[in-house]
């Protein structure tokens, strides 16, 4: 709706993406609902922590460096010190000592910690690795459903090895998965070579670790080799509408699927994400659901067929309740004084705000873009599940009528509907003049997009502006992605039967 | 050989430059007359690609003239028709077009009707019409930079505009004034002045009113249409226009190059739009609002709207399906 850079709409990714893709080099794109909704700010979704090889990272700074030229040597000369000598180590590690907790965990967890890689199946090349571990003595494996994803949407050309610590390698098959919350549930197809190397125990579901507690992710960063990082447990991630895990420690691409443990060694999530515009922001999908998974699929069988029927029924019904649940709670107010306009409620979405500089001699609007951190990741070049609302106030008094109108009304026509891409078709819209709350007249475009494969989902984009003022207007839009129609239509009539007047608003000729 | 008296002339035989005018014209008192690049010719055509002795007219015994073409390698092209060396036709019509090489040559028979009298073109407008046009468009032009200036904007601001439309129109107008020299010997800048200020003024009245009638109206398809091809639509007829001012001997070419250019370009966007998109036009929506007091459409409730996407959400599905056949059994997304 910003009238005044059409081109900065699509096409600047944040800073903070940017990073990212810096990065992991795979992990770029972010729902298309957010990708637009406000370019200057560092806030994203996190990129999942997808495995390519990008060796930026080495180059990445170590904080400290530079600040002080005789801190320098110092550290330069700690971080290239080798590990101290294994020490003994001991049954109850002292606090201080964390990085013997670490030797410790390491040299316990190694053998039931793989590496899980997606190899084409005609030229036997890595597609994409990842970490996993074992979570039964059969040799159950939990990793994410981002590691397998191209085997899981297209089994036929793809296929799953594991490589252990020690050297081993074999085939392994795929059992079930939890799109919603990225988990992929694995079992080798010969399991023998795997028996022996016990299990992952995962904690009690009572026995939440206490916040700032030591915990230990372990993985394969890059395909440099296994490694374990440590960080702090900071419990859940707010405003996440998944129960997601902050972990305050680094996670690089190639640890997703790795387990993170507390210092007993029982699984507290498993690596999925990490921030890439901040330090040490990682993410965890709770152990909790890793188990559930296991308990759902442990006896399935191996799936060799496209998982797309069974996607879409997982997001179905992931995307029905949020629905349900987003309509459920009343809008929060925008505080204008002419204006309802519907704001998310904060406990899922995160709102940001800005507005027109201040002594502008032009129109003076201000603008708000809210997103729910919901994103659910499909493949490469598809996250769905994202919802997200943005409202603009437009106030022309400055400017008179006619300005306004060119100014408002290029502003409505300056968004962009989803055109055709591998997962969608173009974006076909239906458009109406409607009365919304108290018979406040606004044009409303509502536009679906199919998926090619998913066909029970759409997603949707409901655009508003309001039609009533001549020097003043809100205009507002709402994306919301992989829904059932149903959803579509209870999204698009909660989302417009929120605006309407303010009781106070002038009751002027206009009105 | 042009001495005789007028009415004795019996035919008129008039030498064609590449502009279609007359350059040379010989007086037929009697026949036969030779044509040919020999000194010993009646009409002597210098020209490499004539033979000595090209041709031949003379009537027959009925009257009726007839050419006889004589040993060219070229042979004559009579309309149509090319009459290699050796033969004879007869010239049928009254005024026959001939081409002996590089030359052309039209003959005129005593006696044969003479086309009416045409018009001289007129200029499409003079003095101050013209001026009252480059006015009113200025004007517009001023309005519109006024429109998207905000209040109290630098002067600097307008300069672009000040400077860059005259001259941008003046170009304009410069190069189709350097096409009428060409083709018709007159640099023609006022005429084409005229053209190209009428039709934008009427692309400035058209895109003023029909957005805004569409949009007060609540129908988007005249909008979408309009925003799409009415662009496309007056600069053919702008084109048109211009082009005939040029070149006013061929108006049918003329209209049926460029209806055919607009036809073609509608319908081959429509189609892969269509193909594309799934909809003919670029725009999802009309993002044209009407002002308050211009909001002549009614409104309806918002579950009216919520109960449109039934229908969507099925094209949508059709469309998604065809796409699936489209891209084959490749299960890899792209």
């Amino acid at each position: 709706m910003d009238f005044q850079q059409r081109a900065g709409q699509c096409s600047s990714a944040p800073p903070g993406v940017q990073a990212g893709a810096a990065y992991t080099g795979r992990v770029t794109a972010t729902p298309r609902s957010t990708t637009h909704a406000s370019p200057r700010r560092a806030e994203r979704q996190p990129p999942w922590l997808a495995p390519a090889l990008a060796l930026a990272v080495l180059a990445w700074p170590a904080t400290g460096h530079g600040a002080d030229p005789s801190a320098a040597p110092a550290a330069a000369s700690a971080a290239a010190m080798p590990l101290p000598a294994a020490q003994a180590p001991g049954p109850a590690a002292s606090p201080a000592s964390v990085s013997g907790t670490g030797q410790r965990i390491y040299a316990d967890m190694q053998p039931r910690l793989l590496q899980v890689r997606t190899l084409l199946k005609t030229q036997d090349s890595q597609s994409s690795v990842g970490s996993a571990f074992l979570v039964t003595p059969e040799g159950h494996l939990i990793t994410n459903y981002h590691v397998v994803s191209s085997y899981a949407l297209a089994p036929q050309r793809h296929r799953l090895v594991y490589a252990t610590v020690d050297g081993q390698q074999g085939a392994l098959d795929l059992l079930a998965i939890d799109v919603v919350h990225d988990l992929a549930l694995l079992k080798p197809a010969d399991p023998a070579p795997l028996r022996g190397r016990g299990a992952v125990p995962f904690r009690p579901a009572d026995a939440e670790p206490e916040r700032g507690a030591r915990i230990f992710s372990l993985g394969n960063p890059l395909d440099v080799g296994f490694a374990v990082t440590e960080g702090a447990y900071n419990g859940l991630a707010e405003r996440h509408y998944l129960p997601t895990l902050f972990f305050g420690g680094s996670l690089s691409a190639g640890m997703s699927g790795g387990p993170a443990l507390d210092s007993q060694g029982r699984l507290v999530g498993v690596n999925v994400a990490a921030r890439r515009d901040g330090e040490q922001v990682s993410f965890l999908v709770p152990g909790a659901l890793a188990q559930a998974l296991l308990a759902r699929g442990r006896n399935a069988k191996p799936i060799t067929q496209p998982v797309h029927a069974e996607i879409e029924r997982q997001l179905l019904a992931h995307q029905d309740g949020l629905v349900a649940r987003f309509v459920g709670q009343p809008w929060r107010a925008a505080g204008h004084p002419r204006y309802r306009i519907p704001v998310p409620q904060e406990n899922f979405s995160r709102c940001w705000g800005s507005g027109a500089p201040a002594g502008t001699r032009g129109v003076v609007f201000e603008r708000s873009d809210c997103t729910m951190d919901s994103a659910v990741f499909i493949d490469e070049r598809l996250r769905t599940g994202a919802i997200s609302v943005r409202h603009e106030t437009y106030d022309g008094s400055r400017i008179g009528a006619l300005r306004f109108q060119q100014r408002y009304t290029a502003s409505f026509d300056n968004e962009h509907m989803g055109g055709p891409d591998g997962h969608r078709v173009a974006a076909q819209c239906t458009e109406r003049t409607v009365a919304a709350g108290g018979g406040l007249p606004m044009r409303a475009v509502v536009c679906l997009q199919a998926y090619k494969k998913l066909p029970a989902l759409v997603d949707l984009t409901v655009l508003t502006t309001s039609l009533d003022g001549e020097t003043t207007g809100v205009q507002g839009r709402l994306d919301a992605l992989g829904l059932s129609l149903d959803s579509a239509r209870l999204l698009t009539r909660h989302y417009l039967e929120g605006f309407g007047w303010t009781p106070a608003a002038p009751k002027t000729g206009s009105r | 050989m042009d001495t005789g008296r007028p009415e004795d002339r019996l035919a008129l035989i008039e030498l064609i430059d590449r502009d279609g005018r007359v350059r040379r014209t010989l007086d037929v008192h009697a026949w036969p007359v030779s044509l040919g690049r020999a000194l010993d010719n009646t009409l002597v055509l210098d020209d490499p690609h004539v033979a000595p002795h090209h041709a031949t007219l003379a009537p027959d015994a009925d009257g009726l003239l007839q050419l006889q073409v004589g040993a060219s390698r070229n042979g004559v092209q009579v309309g149509p028709r090319r009459l290699p060396a050796g033969t004879q036709a007869p010239l049928a019509e009254a005024s026959a077009l001939l081409q002996l090489g590089g030359q052309r040559l039209r003959v005129r028979l005593a006696g044969a009707p003479v086309a009416p009298e045409l018009p001289l073109a007129r200029p499409v407008a003079v003095g101050r019409a013209l001026w009252a046009m480059l006015a009113a468009w200025v004007l517009v032009q001023a309005g519109h930079r006024w429109l998207r200036l905000d209040p109290g904007a630098d002067f600097v601001e307008w300069l672009p505009w000040l400077l860059g439309l005259p001259t941008g129109l003046a170009l304009w107008c410069g190069l189709w004034a350097l096409g009428s020299k060409l083709f018709r010997h007159g640099f023609d800048f006022a005429s084409h002045a005229a053209i190209a200020l009428a039709w934008l003024l009427v692309w400035e009245v058209l895109d003023a009113v029909l957005p805004l009638a569409a949009a007060a109206a609540g129908w988007p398809l005249p909008w979408l249409a309009w925003r799409q091809w009415g662009l496309a639509l007056i600069t053919t007829l702008l084109l048109r226009a211009h082009l005939r001012q040029v070149l006013p001997q061929h108006p049918r070419a003329i209209n049926l190059g460029l209806g055919l250019l607009l036809v073609a370009g509608i319908g081959v966007n429509g189609m892969l739009n269509l193909r594309h998109l799934g909809r003919v036009f670029n725009e999802p929506y009309m993002s044209a609002l009407p002002p308050p007091a211009l909001r002549l459409g009614g409104t309806v409730p918002v579950p009216a709207l919520a109960d449109d996407l039934p229908a969507l959400h099925q094209a949508l599905q059709q469309r998604a399906r065809e796409a699936v056949l489209r891209d084959g059994d490749e299960d890899e997304p792209r």
